[in-house]
């Protein structure tokens, strides 16, 4: 492997945003394609912070910071790729559901999901069952993220898939849902794909869902 | 059982030391033998006083103030007893250890082996393996106890049990010791002849020597 | 400018008044005044009537002003020092600092392979020493038992030998008599670089015990003097049990208690002025019921937090306890007592608080209370670090830049003190129930074991000096020489 892809992948390990947007510079300017940087570099630094943050060795202020160095990377990436005609593995769309003001989680989870290589839409909170339903239409994401934080609010999830399965939309995304009171049992009671128990479990399990695991 | 035999018990449990010499000289003008009353009044009180005590219903200071109304009706039941030539069950020779200035613990057993009929000399505390000896010679008793609270002293112990041997004293004497450091092993290992982990114990452990021998 | 503020940056404990301090040195100083102890031994009577005690017999009463100098005399603020060099594990005396270590001579120990209780041996004083070195709270070194399977004269010194070349934190050292001191004092000042070096910068602390009531007995003076001596930092702790050996009541056992300590000082003073002393002890209640001095009860914590005020009122550092259980096992309830006593001492500030994993009131020593307290003693510490209060901790600007419904997360104060502002735990579990059930249901007493296994396994303490090796072995064998003919 190059020395320029271990300094990204440093780079974004130490959560170091400056310094990874300007190593990307330099690796374009010596002829490293968009796709390579990508994988070999901020990819690789993104998996072993997820390592690490599972293994309790990295706390949620670092991953964040790395998450921000992986941005600002993908910032300078994004259009390249897109002009090179590069698949993301899948798109994620992310909501916090009505009634619920927590966003924390959710921008993590979708932190960790550019991280594996996903586009994200974050649609925000307070997300109404008929909002989740347009903005599946509108951006036809592979995979919908549902978050509450609240034992009041996780209801909501259930009508939001209940509002996607009368939408007739329900078989086209693969629906994950977390949160403080959210377990694997109440995912199932409400019939979603899958449950992730924290940030890094929410992106291997989107992975898992559009088989790039 | 004759009423004031169980008035004497009473008063034994209760720790009526006022009371005693009045009720053990009534006993004795009611023509009841010195031998009834140590076996019938004082012996069934401690004997009672013991079971409570080991089943967590009695507290120390109240065993011992049980002990002292026994010791009281005892100073005049002994001489009488002397007389008569009733045999006591055995003598019993105390001491705290070279070293050891606790005697809480050995007083104890004192006043249990007296509650069980024992003639107890007590030689005090601080003993060196040299006055046990002497004492041992002076006093010929059937049962040696030793005490030690301390950690640091428990090991005179071993001295102690040394020095009868080489006085050739050992075969003629039972040992046995007790004391908060004390156990079954380091008695063992010392030589001991029994271990007693309280004072109860201790005065059921110098019936068991006696009785077998 | 600020004038006139006051900061309280910990949190604070008191117990008693400046009236009821007052009242209990007055009446410490009354004691030793009217009614004395016996002093067990010829010379330090001597020596304590030379300095002006009063001597009837073996009965010696100290007039209050010989007191009071001795206290003078005693420094509040001193450092014991790592064998190594090595700063962090330097111990700083001083007021508001509060320091943890095992206790001594359990006859038992908790196997730590085979979990069952067994005797003390040889080969268990460098697991002990290298626990202690491990552990991030644990400051000072005892080894948790008796040597029991070496000559029975021998248990302290061959204690030293195991433990000193195993851990570089300053270690406790108590002894039978001033031989084992000798021996002892003797590797110690090795490794320092002769007595002078060792003046400078002592490595170990040494341990008497007078008993109670008011005797000061002669092994505890004859080590004392040895140490007074040789300079050599000093605890003379008495063990007063209370409704036993002592009064009932906390303000009786203090005052009977301090009595017994500050005869030591005094001595101590009039041998070696300016020596390092620290009064203490373990102040408990004897159980009523089963005779034991209870180690769990609620009634040691107060006792000690008592003495420790009235220790640091005279100027004195303390001898804390803490950390111990009457409980036989690893459960709820050494839990409970062990945490409680450690919360309750780093409170008061005493300055090293020893005992900590003690099990079945001081019988038998466990690594596993003890790296279970390590934990409780880094979560006491948090909360007796307190709150700061400054412009940048009250964080106005940061609570403007956020807003309503907005995160702290990504805050450049975030990212700076996030690891210094909480504490993190290394047994404490704080997964979510899915994570916590995939890695095993571990619980705390599972984790426990894990860590102090994984410390043993893997933990290497920092090496003495070759020659210091050869002075251990020459110390063991002149000392096995000297008791040959015993049995």
């Amino acid at each position: 492997m190059s020395r320029i892809f271990e300094r990204i992948s440093t780079a974004v390990l130490e959560g170091d945003d400056e310094e990874s947007a300007s190593l990307v510079h330099k690796a374009l300017d010596k002829g490293e394609t968009a796709a390579d940087i990508l994988n070999e570099g901020l990819l690789v630094g993104m998996s072993e912070v997820g390592v690490r943050f599972k293994a309790g060795d990295m706390f949620v202020p670092e991953v964040l910071m790395s998450a921000d160095a992986m941005q600002a990377g993908m910032r300078i990436l994004r259009p390249l790729l897109v002009a090179g005609g590069v698949k993301l593995i899948g798109k994620v769309m992310l909501g916090t559901v009505e009634g619920d003001l927590h966003d924390i989680g959710k921008n993590l989870v979708g932190m960790m999901c550019e991280g594996v290589g996903f586009e994200v839409i974050d649609i925000g909170f307070d997300v109404s069952p008929a909002d989740f339903v347009a903005a599946v239409k509108e951006h036809q994401p592979d995979i919908v993220g549902m978050s509450a934080m609240l034992t009041t609010t996780m209801r909501a999830m259930g009508h939001t898939i209940k509002a996607l399965t009368e939408a007739g939309l329900r078989d086209k995304v693969k629906v994950i849902v977390g949160g403080a009171p959210v377990d694997a049992a109440f995912a199932k009671k409400i019939e979603a794909d899958g449950y992730g128990s924290n940030a890094p479990a929410g992106s291997d399990l989107a992975k898992e869902l559009v088989g790039a695991a | 059982m004759s009423d004031i035999l169980e008035t004497i018990s009473t008063a034994v449990i209760e720790g009526d030391v006022d009371e005693m010499v009045d009720l053990t000289e009534d006993a004795l003008d009611e023509g009841l033998s010195a031998q009834e009353i140590l076996d019938n009044g004082l012996m069934a009180g401690m004997d009672y006083v013991g079971v409570e005590f080991k089943a967590g219903n009695m507290f120390v200071p109240e065993v011992l103030r049980s002990a002292k109304a026994m010791q009281t009706a005892m100073d005049i039941l002994k001489p009488l007893l002397v007389e008569s030539g009733a045999p006591m069950v055995g003598k019993v020779l105390l001491a705290t250890v070279k070293g050891d200035l606790h005697d809480i613990g050995k007083n104890l057993v004192g006043m249990m082996c007296e509650g069980a009929g024992f003639e107890v000399k007590d030689i005090g505390k601080d003993i060196e393996p040299e006055a046990f000896v002497a004492a041992v010679k002076e006093f010929e008793p059937d049962v040696v106890g030793m005490s030690a609270l301390l950690t640091t002293t428990m090991r005179m112990m071993g001295h102690t049990i040394k020095a009868l041997e080489e006085a050739g004293l050992r075969d003629r004497v039972k040992v046995m010791i007790g004391g908060a450091p004390v156990t079954q092993a380091f008695a063992d290992e010392i030589g001991a002849d029994g271990y007693a982990s309280n004072a109860a114990t201790a005065a059921d452990l110098a019936k068991t020597f006696v009785s077998a021998a | 400018m600020r004038t006139n503020y006051v900061i309280n940056s910990g949190v604070r404990f008191s117990m008693f008044s400046q009236d009821q301090l007052e009242e209990m040195f007055w009446g410490v100083l009354h004691l030793l005044e009217y009614t004395g102890l016996d002093v067990m031994h010829d010379e330090a009577r001597e020596i304590l009537k030379g300095a002006g005690a009063w001597v009837e017999g073996k009965r010696v009463r100290l007039p209050s002003y010989l007191v009071k100098k001795s206290l003078q005399m005693a420094p509040r603020s001193f450092t014991l020092f790592a064998r190594d060099g090595n700063p962090k594990h330097n111990i700083k005396i001083g007021p508001g600092r509060a320091h943890f270590g095992p206790g001594p001579t359990c006859t038992h120990f908790i196997d730590p392979e085979t979990m069952e209780r067994r005797p003390y041996t040889k080969a268990d004083v460098p697991l002990v020493a290298k626990m202690v070195d491990a552990l991030p709270n644990i400051d000072f070194c005892e080894s948790l038992g008796t040597v029991g399977d070496v000559h029975y004269d021998l248990g302290a010194l061959y204690e030293f030998a195991g433990m000193f070349p195993n851990t570089s934190k300053p270690i406790v050292a108590w002894s039978y008599d001033k031989f084992d001191s000798a021996g002892i004092h003797e590797i110690a000042v090795a490794e320092a670089g002769g007595q002078e070096a060792f003046e400078h910068r002592p490595n170990y602390v040494h341990y008497c015990e007078p008993l109670s009531p008011l005797v000061s007995t002669f092994e505890a003076i004859d080590k004392l003097i040895f140490a007074a001596r040789h300079r050599i930092p000093l605890i003379f702790t008495p063990c007063p049990i209370a409704g036993g050996t002592a009064p009932i009541t906390g303000a009786g056992i203090i005052t009977q208690g301090a009595a017994e300590s500050w005869m030591g000082l005094t001595l101590a003073q009039a041998l070696q002025p300016g020596l390092p002393f620290f009064m203490g002890g373990v102040y408990s209640v004897m159980d009523m019921n089963t005779m034991i001095l209870a180690y769990g009860a609620p009634e040691l914590p107060l006792f000690m937090a008592g003495l420790t005020e009235l220790a640091h009122y005279a100027g004195l550092p303390l001898w804390q306890t803490g950390g111990c259980t009457d409980s036989k096992t690893f459960d709820g309830q050494a839990m409970i007592e062990g945490s409680m006593s450690v919360f309750f001492s780093a409170l008061t500030g005493g300055d090293l608080c020893h005992d900590v994993g003690y099990t079945e009131s001081a019988m038998t020593g466990s690594l596993f209370q003890l790296c279970a307290m390590d934990e409780a003693i880094g979560y006491a510490r948090r909360i007796t670090r307190g709150i700061e209060v400054t412009d940048e901790t009250l964080a106005v600007d940061v609570i403007k830049a956020v807003g309503p419904n907005g995160h702290y997360l990504k805050q450049p104060q975030t990212r700076k003190l996030f690891k210094t502002e909480f504490w993190y735990p290394n047994l404490i579990d704080r997964q979510d129930f899915e994570s916590w059930d995939m890695s095993g249901r571990l619980t705390m007493k599972d984790r426990t074991i894990a860590r102090v296994r994984d410390i043993l396994a893997t933990h290497r303490p920092s090496a003495v000096k070759p020659e210091t090796h050869k002075v251990i072995e020459k110390v063991l064998e002149e000392a096995e020489d000297r008791v040959k003919d015993k049995k």
